[in-house]
């Protein structure tokens, strides 16, 4: 250093350490993932992709992320993994004590409000969980619940979420919610239709998102139960 | 003196000009776009009578597809190619330059260019830049000395191989090669090799994706094949998604007729060229 | 009752060899010091009714507040010591809240019922945060409310034990009132019919001449949810109870205060 400061014309640069350096440990993981629901009048239907990846890599080709809560109520997560297994067992365990307590079977808009608090609970660590809860209310019509990670809870009939939610929203606003077209009949969404666009847009999500791909898993909540579906997406 | 038939030559080398202003914006808050990068799987052997060098076609920027079809095989001569993975404008832009400068060699020297002249230029150049420019290359080629496979670092390192992977993907081709590599393979076992090696990458690797490219170099000649295959199939539509006459809004609506005030033909005939000088 | 009593009624945690808990048992006891109170649960809703004595004629009416809201669909009267109700009430009220906050939905009386018998039976825990009580809760609670179930009524006693009644009478007229609900009491009341049986039998085993002051009265319906009856509904019902012949022996000085009211901890 003495050279250069005798000679400041011939200024080279300092690469020493000049101050320490941290580093942080990180605790979240990013293992992607998406998911879609639609609800109708009496259905809702919610479906995942079944990829569970970090970084470049794939996990499995083969994960469920949608968690069945009662016979009326699904839970589907993406994000961080480790975090959506803590989380759904966490809230497993609260509905089968809120049956034990109350003698009866916690409904989805309980289980909607439920899940926020226990999110906003995390508030200064939260859980690294983009969440879509899909059901029926008291009346038997289809409801979807949205939530960002720290518990914000908003109700709807059509949400994409994960890591894909970005590309299939305005996909959604407009073949479901009929947002930005003119002269068009909006019409109730029918099942078949519902399944069929759930389908279409998850084949699009493949082609454009790394982390979305290999496969969805379907629910179908209905009065009667639950339905299961499964649909093949590009493995690439 | 510059004008428009007779333009500054620019300087040579990158521009710095930007820099400083650049890291200023980013102090207040205003960081750089990334630049595209290819997470990618590139992959080269030696065979019987050449060399096949291989790529995947996918681009990513993040964690979108940017190109489900872009061209990671690259031109350098007649008698060798270049695999590119890394930020896309750096493969894009360096194969270009080495590739003009082969090409002014081979005017200068009147011989088929070697392939390592190529590798050297390319590891020295890169070498340079000390690892800024983001280019991990692999290049391929048949010379008079036979069939050369070369991989070079985006720092400038460089290896004579006899198969080689390069990209987010390489790991995942490796397992191909080693397993399944031998020497003096066949043309046809050539190409089956290096496709599995891509498949590899392109199934396991989220980097990589959509299709196959290969390139087989013989002495002599050159077979592009784009693409050799492609790996995965798209998702047929369940439903249709047209649109209904006047579905998009219309929000303002002026017509303006084009009014013709003067009519003119003007023949232009051919001019010979001033041979007076 | 209490012929064996001995070394084992002093502490909480000790059962008498007879398998007694002596402390619970006074507990109960201190019940039959307090006001009467009565519920009856009807199709079309749940009415509460209760004595409210006036024991100095200094004293402001309308302080004593018997009949409380633990949530817009729960109402609640307590017999016994008031300043226990309070803690219980309390922690009913929070319980309800509580469960809104986290289900966004009504709590059932069943389960308000449950919370607040947690409590009860806290007592003789020895916690280090020194929290729980020593000594039972000398208080009996009946909570009338409407949730999903429709109309119920529900009875909490000291010892923790909660009970779903069609009608319940508590405090020191229990015993007679008890009994004549049993008479009067049928599954197709109307709410209106209670309301009058609650009054007639509060009648009778109060020792004052019953006015629009010394009662109070809530009705839990579907529509109205917690309604307590202004003082020109209970002269309205009143004035539609037969007039018997206590009325007319009964003084016109409405102030006697009992011996009751000597106690050391105020029984209500």
């Amino acid at each position: 250093m003495a050279l250069v400061d005798r000679e400041p014309s011939r200024y080279l640069p300092d690469y020493d350490v000049q101050a320490p350096k941290q580093l942080h440990f990180s605790p979240y993981a990013d293992n992607g993932g998406s998911v879609v629901a639609i609800a109708g009048d009496d259905f809702s239907i919610i479906a995942a992709d079944t990829r569970l990846s970090a970084g470049f890599s794939i996990y499995t080709r083969k994960q469920e992320k949608l968690f069945t809560l009662s016979s009326n109520t699904v839970l589907g997560c993406s994000g961080c993994w480790c975090d959506t297994l803590t989380l759904t067992r966490v809230m497993a365990a609260r509905m089968q004590m809120y049956e034990h307590e109350h003698h009866k079977t916690m409904a989805t808009p309980a289980a909607a409000q439920m899940l926020s608090t226990m999110l906003y609970y995390k508030r200064f660590f939260p859980y690294y969980v983009s969440n879509i809860l899909a059901g029926l209310d008291s009346e038997g019509k289809g409801v979807i619940y949205r939530y960002d990670p720290v518990g914000h809870c908003e109700k709807n009939y059509y949400v994409a979420g994960g890591s894909s939610g970005a590309l299939l929203q305005p996909l959604l606003d407009n073949q479901v919610g009929y947002l930005n077209q003119e002269n068009v009949e909006k019409v109730p969404i029918t099942k078949e239709k519902a399944l069929a666009i759930i389908k279409d847009v998850f084949t699009s999500a493949a082609e454009r998102d790394i982390y979305t791909g290999d496969g969805i898993f379907i629910k179908i909540i209905t009065k009667d139960g639950i339905a299961t579906d499964f649909f093949e997406l590009r493995r690439d | 003196m510059s004008s428009i038939l007779v333009p500054d030559i620019p300087a040579p080398g990158f521009s710095f000009d930007l820099c400083q202003r650049n890291s200023l914006l980013e102090k207040k808050g205003y960081p750089a776009p990334k630049a595209q990068k290819t997470g990618t799987t590139i992959v080269a052997i030696v065979y019987k009578d050449g060399v096949i060098l291989g790529a995947d076609t996918r681009a990513t920027e993040g964690n979108i597809v940017a190109d489900k079809l872009c061209s990671k095989i690259h031109y350098l001569a007649d008698n060798m190619y270049c695999c590119g993975a890394g930020t896309a404008a750096d493969t894009e832009a360096t194969t270009n330059m080495i590739s003009s400068q082969l090409e002014l060699h081979r005017l200068n020297t009147n011989r088929v260019v070697p392939v390592v002249t190529a590798a050297k230029m390319l590891s020295q150049m890169l070498f340079r830049y000390q690892g800024h420019i983001g280019a991990a290359l692999i290049v391929g080629g048949v010379d008079n000395a036979g069939p050369h496979v070369y991989c070079i670092y985006p720092h400038g390192s460089c290896d004579s191989l006899q198969y080689t992977t390069m990209g987010s993907g390489s790991l995942a081709a490796m397992s191909v090669f080693e397993s399944q590599w031998r020497p003096n393979m066949s043309e046809e076992e050539g190409k089956e090799l290096v496709a599995d090696a891509i498949r590899a990458g392109v199934f396991n690797d989220l980097g990589s994706g959509s299709s196959v490219d290969l390139c087989v170099i013989r002495k002599g000649s050159v077979d592009y094949l784009r693409p050799y295959e492609m790996s995965c199939k798209k998702g047929e539509k369940q439903g249709t998604y047209r649109y209904k006459r006047g579905t998009t809004a219309v929000l303002q609506k002026s017509v303006r007729p084009i009014i013709i005030e003067d009519e003119m033909i003007q023949r232009v005939d051919h001019e010979s060229m001033d041979t007076s000088s | 009752m209490f012929l064996t009593r001995s070394e084992y009624d002093r502490g909480v945690n000790t059962f008498s060899p007879e398998g007694r808990l002596f402390q619970v048992e006074y507990a109960i006891e201190a019940i039959k010091l307090g006001w009467t109170a009565i519920g009856i649960c009807t199709s079309e809703g749940v009415i509460l009714a209760v004595e409210k004595r006036t024991t100095s004629l200094l004293m402001e009416p309308t302080m004593v507040e018997k009949i409380v809201e633990i949530d817009k669909h729960i109402g609640c009267v307590s017999s016994g010591l008031m300043a226990d109700s309070r803690t219980l009430i309390d922690r009913a009220r929070i319980e309800c809240q509580n469960h809104w906050f986290t289900y966004d939905e009504k709590m059932s009386v069943e389960s308000v019922a449950q919370a607040v018998s947690n409590l009860a039976i806290q007592f003789g825990d020895s916690d280090d945060d020194g929290s729980a009580m020593s000594r039972p809760f000398g208080v009996a609670l009946l909570f009338a409310g409407i949730d999903e179930k429709g109309p119920q009524l529900f009875h909490l006693d000291p010892s923790g034990t909660f009970v779903q009644y069609d009608a319940k009478a508590i405090g020191s007229g229990s015993e007679g009132a008890q009994q004549s609900l049993q008479e009067v009491y049928h599954k197709s009341m109307t709410l209106k019919e209670a309301t009058k049986a609650a009054l007639k039998i509060l009648k009778q085993v109060m020792e004052e001449k019953l006015n629009d002051t010394n009662i109070e009265v809530m009705s839990m319906t579907p529509e109205a949810k917690f309604h307590m009856f202004t003082k020109e509904e209970l002269q309205e019902v009143l004035a539609s109870l037969p007039e018997t012949r206590e009325d007319s022996l009964r003084s016109t000085s409405n102030m006697t205060p009992s011996i009751r009211t000597s106690l050391s901890m105020q029984s209500q």
